[in-house]
């Protein structure tokens, strides 16, 4: 198992119990666990997925994540 | 140029008469006159930005009043272009400010940027965003993007030739448009007020600009983040 942290923006935040703090929220998922592995997983529903940025760097939803990787992923945000 | 409105410019570290004149002699287009578009409107013309475009066709409705700070409760049932030309002819009487009555739209929008030199994205809808995008790219225009949906909300500059597009950040292909959504109002001023900065800066060639980075500001956690994003290899524009 690897530890990551996750935090979901703007109208994906409730797929997050309980609601992430700033940090985000510390998990541990399965070596070899992608981003779209751990979206499934935490019931997020992937047509809801805009961005998905690992350490502060764009990343896709292939990516593999590795120890300590902080992990944010957003919605489509239309509003002004 | 009146010296003593924009005194409090003038005595800016790095902020000369030059530098006002500059700004004086430049031009911004605001899409979008909503809860972005009020702060946006009401620093541009408070700066001494020389011509503002408005783009917006819409009228105001009471229940835009909670964010979009620009109108008034008289205001309910106008236009709001109207109302914005007013209020910010009453605070900048200096300055031009232009008034666009509809959408931009495909047949409109090239022609509508053509005279302008920054483009600020306060629109309320991603089909518009991808519009804009496609015609700063073609026609060599700066824009500054910002984007809200209940307490969050991000701000991102782009410039032509320089950094990542908007398809990189968000690739275009998919017009699905997300359902409407609350809106914290100081969300609307946070994100609309770091906009007409960026425009600002912009325009008289001052600091850092938000290239490639993707400022984010979430207020429940009464937190900012910033993403970077990096020309995507795969981006057909890039």
């Amino acid at each position: 198992m690897i530890r990551i942290s996750i935090r979901l923006f703007a109208t994906l935040q409730r797929y997050l119990r309980p609601p992430a703090p700033g940090e985000g929220t510390a998990l541990e998922v399965p070596e070899g666990t992608t981003v779209d592995g751990l979206l499934r997983t935490l019931g997020v529903p992937l047509e809801q997925v805009k961005i998905v940025m690992v350490n502060g760097i764009h990343a896709e939803m292939e990516y593999v994540l590795r120890e300590a990787d902080r992990v944010g992923v957003f919605p489509p945000v239309a509003g002004g | 140029m009146n010296t003593e409105r924009y005194s409090r410019n003038l005595i800016l570290p790095g902020w000369g008469q030059e530098t006002q004149e500059r700004l004086a002699d430049s031009t911004a287009l605001v899409v979008g006159a909503g809860g972005l578009g009020s702060p946006v409107l009401y620093y541009l013309a408070a700066a001494g930005v020389g011509r503002i475009g408005i783009v917006e066709g819409d009228r105001v409705d009471q229940s835009n009043l909670q964010r979009q700070v620009l109108y008034t409760t008289g205001d309910i049932g106008h236009p709001k272009g109207q109302a914005a030309l007013e209020r910010l002819g009453a605070l900048n009487p200096e300055i031009d400010i232009r008034l666009y009555p509809y959408r931009l739209g495909f047949g409109n929008a090239a022609e509508t940027i053509a005279d302008y030199d920054i483009i600020l994205d306060c629109t309320d809808n991603l089909a518009t965003r991808r519009l804009l995008h496609h015609t700063c790219r073609k026609t060599g225009k700066p824009w500054v993007h910002g984007a809200i949906s209940e307490y969050y909300g991000h701000v991102t500059t782009f410039l032509p030739n320089r950094g990542p597009c908007w398809s990189c950040l968000y690739e275009d292909g998919d017009s699905r448009e997300p359902e409407t959504t609350g809106t914290f109002g100081p969300v609307a001023g946070l994100i609309g007020t770091i906009q007409a900065g960026e425009a600002v800066k912009y325009l008289t060639g001052l600091g850092e600009l938000l290239v490639g980075r993707l400022l984010i500001w979430d207020a429940l956690s009464a937190r900012f983040d910033e993403m970077t994003f990096p020309k995507r290899p795969t981006c057909p524009h890039c």
